[in-house]
């Protein structure tokens, strides 16, 4: 597979503040590559850095070979943007939208007609058609959003939370339809708070926090690698700790207190349970090893506050 | 300057949108200039004096159409443009297309520009029906690219202010001081020369007493005197402001 994106020692400073600390990474083509971490973490900041709609501070990310800046058409002309912010254009109907920001990438008239067309259809919102923004639902909105990204045949899609603020049903949509430009060979970038969707469209991804990636890998390397496979919590009080830590020490391979939580990894749940039933506790969990115990791990608290 | 033929690309834009607001729209750009003509033209000016061997409201035609496109210009790139940036969030969309940030700010000027020239040709059709009408069908299109031009300039000057404003009100500070004061002293309502000298020095300053002159002579067809200062001086200061309004505004636009 070919490489698609390169950072190196990419920073974004805004005055004295640094939002993205010199992070290095690499992107290969038709993989969906995923950035996971809070809210502040310096995710969208690293993205629109790469689509060239903000400056970058010091490093260097080049997508295909071509530097990344303010003013390159061509990294434009391939990529396409589903934004965290719903900036749909309140003034025009769903079609118009559509129709008016594909002229933005010097599409001919007719080409347009037949892409607007595909892809209204591609996001179920043909009854939808000749309504005002204001009349959608925010489901339909974003997925109004993946429509517009897609104008330009992009082959590199940036999804900045796309499922932010929507029910299940909205989201599994949004996911499927991801997943099948996944199929036809688009490079995907997602960012997300949420590790179940990371862990469903990512093939790689890293964690950031505070400007810096922490860990790189699969979902699944992640968590066996950091984790083990399986986590039994137990809301005990913080005394109990080093005594119930220090019977688990055979049977678990690592523990973390969270709160009002303490957490045990462990590569095999049924020792740590049959010790746990044992010792007669109440509020234990036993259940699989997830991103959100990784990012626990490495940072000390949630990925959503 | 990254701009490109991508400017109509935004132009169309609010073409499109704005068909949904023509009627409204209409009705606010006439109205204010169409006051002036009424109750100063043919009111007050029952009372008045022939000026240059006409009524007075021949005087006043002139000079109330460059302000109607200055007053429809400057607004839409004040409060149309705002919105877009800090409500709708439009331009971030936009940007990440091979539309550069200049190419969408001088699109919204482009289209200030044009909401100016829809203002002063119904005015003018206005004032045709009130029988004051340019002497010539050439000086009425010089007229037509006067308006241009001063489009051009006040929708410029309104994207500086834009370009810092932190809210609405902000904008208050310029059409009230600025905008407002200039309708008066440009020789719109009444002719200059018996200002005192330090007026009329002040008066020369003001973009709008240039438009005016211009206009002045577009409707008489006797070019006045110092008419290629007029000219020069438009031409400059809407060079400058369109300049500094795009690089202020794209300071805005990317961070």
């Amino acid at each position: 597979m070919n490489t698609m994106i390169v950072a190196k020692d990419l920073t974004k400073k805004y005055g004295d503040f640094t939002a993205v600390d010199g992070i290095s990474f690499e992107i290969k083509e038709g993989e969906c590559f995923g950035f996971l971490g809070p809210n502040g973490a310096g995710k969208t900041t690293t993205i629109r850095m790469i689509h060239c709609v903000s400056p970058v501070t010091s490093g260097t990310v080049t997508v295909l070979g071509k530097k990344s800046h303010i003013d390159n058409r061509e990294v434009k002309l391939m990529t396409g943007v589903i934004p965290q912010e719903i900036n749909l254009d309140p003034d025009l109907t769903v079609y118009e939208n559509l129709v008016i920001f594909a002229k933005f990438f010097d599409i001919p008239r007719a080409e347009i007609k037949k892409r607007v067309a595909e892809l209204i259809g591609f996001v179920e919102l043909e009854s939808k058609r000749n309504s005002k923004i204001d009349e959608l639902s925010t489901g339909m909105k974003r997925r109004l959003l993946v429509a517009r990204a897609l104008l330009n045949q992009p082959r590199l899609i940036i999804a900045d939370e796309p499922t932010t603020g929507l029910d299940p049903q909205a989201r599994h949509l949004i996911w499927e339809r991801l997943r099948s430009l996944k199929s036809r060979g688009t490079t995907l970038i997602l960012t997300t708070q949420y590790m179940e969707e990371a862990e469903q469209l990512c093939d790689r991804l890293m964690v950031m926090y505070q400007g810096r990636i922490l860990k790189q890998g699969s979902p699944r390397q992640l968590v066996s690698d950091e984790i083990g496979r399986e986590v039994v919590e137990i809301r005990i009080a913080k005394e109990e700790d080093e005594k119930l830590i220090a019977q688990m020490a055979d049977v678990s391979c690592g523990h973390e207190r969270v709160g009002d939580t303490l957490y045990f990894y462990c590569r095999d749940g049924h020792e740590v349970m049959k010790k746990i039933v044992d010792f007669n506790l109440p509020n234990v969990l036993n259940r699989p090893a997830t991103l959100e115990d990784v990012f626990l791990k490495l940072t000390g608290r949630t990925l959503i506050e | 300057m990254n701009l490109s033929y991508r400017i109509y690309y935004v132009f169309f834009r609010n073409l499109v949108s704005y068909k949904r607001f023509i009627l409204p729209t209409f009705v606010v750009s006439l109205g204010q200039p169409l006051f002036y003509l009424i109750t100063f033209g043919i009111g007050m000016g029952a009372y008045m004096g022939y000026f240059g061997g006409k009524p007075y409201l021949n005087f006043l035609v002139p000079g109330v159409l460059v302000s109607s496109v200055m007053l429809s210009s400057t607004f839409e790139c004040l409060y149309g443009t705002f919105v877009k940036v800090s409500y709708q969030k439009l331009f971030d969309s936009l940007i990440a297309t091979p539309v550069s940030a200049e190419d969408a700010i001088a699109g919204e000027i482009a289209w200030g520009a044009f909401r100016g020239l829809v203002s002063g040709s119904l005015m003018l059709v206005v004032a045709t029906f009130m029988h004051v009408f340019p002497v010539s069908i050439v000086n009425v299109l010089l007229l037509l690219v006067l308006m241009i031009f001063i489009g051009i300039l006040f929708g410029s000057l309104a994207m500086i202010v834009t370009s810092f404003a932190p809210n609405f009100d902000f904008f208050n500070y310029y059409t009230e001081l600025i905008i407002t004061p200039m309708l008066f002293f440009s020789g719109v309502f009444f002719p200059l020369d018996r200002f005192p000298g330090w007026m009329k020095v002040f008066a020369k300053f003001l973009p709008l007493t240039h438009a005016v002159n211009i206009s002045r002579s577009a409707f008489s067809g006797v070019p006045s005197p110092g008419l290629a200062l007029d000219f020069l001086y438009i031409i400059l200061l809407e060079a400058v402001a369109f300049y500094i309004g795009i690089k202020l505004m794209k300071r805005r636009l990317i961070k």
